[in-house]
């Protein structure tokens, strides 16, 4: 098994030891970078500092000395905000921080999706993703997005105040076979259901796993309306929506 | 306290008192932020979005928090949108089911140099309908109950103008710019501000959303612990600071302000949140909205206004604006709950 030290970059052992706490995300981790060249550590490294300068940087000079791009994206880009979510999720890093490692996550991929679309490399999975109607809080949901995008699905990003018919036609046109909705209110909870009722109205609601989530939302309130899963943070939403879609985690 | 519990006192006394953490006849129950729901808008016929934007209406629904809750409190603002509507957001004014809320995908500023308060940002209709709400309720009133007013302070208007995450991103990649913006944003705060006080109102609940579901507790004490302490100078009444959400990492900071009082959430225990402030600072709430208010009842409404008394919160009220399909047998269980437990226990909290 490998060991913290067979990581060669200073940095990334750094971060592993200080903010990583469950034994099978330091195995994870460790395992990963053990494996992984330097100049992809040195990638992962700038999505962590949210360093988009350097992420762009370092992506070119990457595909320039010959690394495919998909190696760039898994080992680097999405090795990088692998750890971004844990130390979001565990109080160590905020949302400012959490959206400049978006963003450089973002300056790299944009080198990298031009070559795996003319490669005709499919993503992961293809999700749609919105906040409820009526509800206007979609700080969580875009975090959502991002690890998503950061774990390697395609996201179609309806954005707030998104009506039933609205993520029925999203669904229908983009062929997703998941859909994930968000809700910060109370009130718009409710339209959560609602949606669901009328995927079942336009029969279609055995063409896509649905999966809720949001501050107010339970496990309990997701199995009462129907939904096929919960997640409580941006971590779980990646790791249910590869189990909803039967991806390996 | 002194050994001599004080007289009968009007809910305005009372809350007034415990702002200044003096003795009071019992613990007051405020809402520094709206109780307003479906079925008050029902009851006394002012429902949103008018309710929002005709000052008789916003005077006869925030009157229900008194006349139908029996709180020692009323609050018009209903949303925290008022201002923002006029420095020129774009508002969905949504319908009586929900709240209305700025289109902060179409920002209105990009730089601190956009920032500019309009000349008619007292007379545009959706602050002056603020200013004559809390002017009608002065007058039906009269010195019963405390009348509340709201200003938005810069952090939360930095939002709405920028955009959450725009806002967000300038505060890491130049806080000397993010600062040059809340110091601008500020002169609104504090002219809304003002007028309120001169239109009646006898405190001011001050939103500025720099919560611990967003950014951390050294951002508060970088950002915004300072323009805290000038708004407790520049604004002559007591003032309540609002901010949802966790908080506990940041209350030692807030206590430093000279803010009258802190409205905390119930991601934060009264006593953890009571051991933080030690005392600089009155806490109001923190009553869970959507787990207990809405979702429960009355018994357990009461057990957590048991739990907020027993720690010495000096004002009892719900934790935030109240989800409005809460049922008003709830939230009068508030008042219930602090008078039975007062009958309990002869001596009230002072401070
Ligand atoms: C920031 C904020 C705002 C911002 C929103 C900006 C924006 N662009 O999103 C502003 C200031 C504009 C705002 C407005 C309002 N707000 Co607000 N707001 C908050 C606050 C402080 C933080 C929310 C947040 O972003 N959290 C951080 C993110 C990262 O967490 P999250 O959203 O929960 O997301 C995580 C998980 O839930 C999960 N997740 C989220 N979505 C999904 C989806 C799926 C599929 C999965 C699997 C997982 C998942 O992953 C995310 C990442 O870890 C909360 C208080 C709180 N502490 O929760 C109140 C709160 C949500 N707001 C509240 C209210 C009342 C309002 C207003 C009505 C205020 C008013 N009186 O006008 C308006 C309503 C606007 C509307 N119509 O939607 C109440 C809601 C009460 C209720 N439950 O009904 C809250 C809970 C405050 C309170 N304590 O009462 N708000
Ligand atoms: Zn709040």
């Amino acid at each position: 098994m490998a060991e913290l030290a067979d990581i060669a970059n200073a940095t990334i052992r750094q971060e592993i030891a200080e903010y990583l706490d469950r034994p099978v995300e330091i195995e994870r981790n460790i395992a990963l970078f053990a494996r992984t060249r330097p100049l992809m550590q040195e990638i992962a490294v700038a999505v962590i500092e949210g360093d988009q300068v350097a992420c762009d940087r370092l992506t070119r000079q990457a595909l320039e000395e010959g690394v495919h791009a998909l190696e760039i994206m898994d080992d680097g880009l999405i090795g990088g905000m692998g750890i971004v979510g844990i130390k979001f999720r565990e109080n160590f890093i905020f949302v400012p921080e959490v959206l400049a490692c978006a963003r450089s996550m973002k300056a790299g991929m944009a080198h990298i999706e031009p070559i795996l679309s003319a490669a005709g490399v499919e993503p992961v999975g293809t999700v749609v993703m919105g906040t409820v109607k009526g509800d206007l809080h979609d700080i969580g949901k875009n975090l959502c997005i991002m690890m998503l995008r950061g774990a390697g699905f395609s996201v179609i990003d309806l954005g707030v105040d998104t009506a039933p018919d609205q993520f029925i036609a999203a669904v229908e046109e983009h062929g997703a076979p998941l859909l994930g909705m968000s809700a910060l209110l109370t009130t718009t909870m409710p339209n959560m259901g609602r949606t669901i009722e009328a995927f079942i109205d336009a029969g279609l609601r055995d063409d896509v796993k649905i999966m809720v989530g949001g501050a107010p939302v339970t496990q309990e309130f997701a199995d009462d309306m129907g939904a096929d899963g919960y997640g409580k943070d941006a971590l779980a939403c990646v790791a249910l929506a590869k189990q909803l879609l039967g991806v390996a985690a | 306290m002194t050994a001599s519990a004080p007289r009968p006192m009007t809910g305005r006394q009372r809350i007034l008192a415990a702002l200044r953490r003096e003795p009071v006849d019992r613990t007051p129950v405020c809402n520094p932020t709206s109780v307003a729901t479906v079925e008050l808008m029902d009851l006394v016929d002012a429902p949103f979005p008018d309710a929002n934007r005709n000052p008789e209406l916003m005077a006869r629904l925030a009157a229900t928090g008194y006349t139908e809750l029996g709180f020692d409190s009323v609050m018009p603002v209903f949303s925290i949108i008022q201002e923002s509507s006029a420095l020129g957001c774009k508002i969905q004014w949504e319908q009586k089911d929900n709240w209305p809320t700025v289109r902060m995908r179409e920002p209105i500023w990009r730089d601190a140099d956009d920032v500019r308060v309009p000349n008619d940002f007292l007379t545009h209709p959706d602050t002056r309908c603020v200013l004559d709400a809390i002017g009608i309720l002065r007058r039906e009133l009269g010195e019963e109950v405390a009348i509340i007013g709201k200003t938005m302070g810069p952090w939360s208007l930095g939002y709405h103008c920028f955009g959450v995450e725009t806002f967000l991103l300038m505060s890491l990649d130049d806080p000397g710019r993010t600062k040059l913006c809340l110091d601008r944003l500020k002169e609104a705060t504090i002219r809304f501000g003002l007028a309120q006080i001169e239109a009646g109102a006898d405190a001011l609940t001050l939103p500025d959303h720099a919560t611990g579901d967003l950014v951390s507790g050294e951002y508060y004490e970088r950002f915004l612990k300072d323009l805290h302490a000038e708004f407790a100078e520049r604004l002559p009444i007591p003032l309540i600071l609002h901010i949802c959400g966790r908080t506990v990492d940041r209350m030692g900071y807030i206590a430093e302000t000279g803010m009258a009082a802190f409205h905390f959430d119930s991601k934060n225990t009264p006593d953890e949140s009571m051991e933080a402030v030690r005392d600089r600072i009155a806490l109001v709430g923190n009553i869970n909205n959507p787990e207990t208010l809405y979702a429960r009842d009355p018994e357990a409404v009461r057990a957590e206004v048991f739990k907020n008394l027993a720690a010495g919160v000096q004002l009892v009220g719900p934790e935030c604006a109240i989800p409005l399909q809460t049922a008003i047998e709830n939230l009068v269980e508030i008042p219930r709950a602090v008078r039975e437990w007062h009958a309990s226990h002869a001596h009230p909290h002072a401070g």
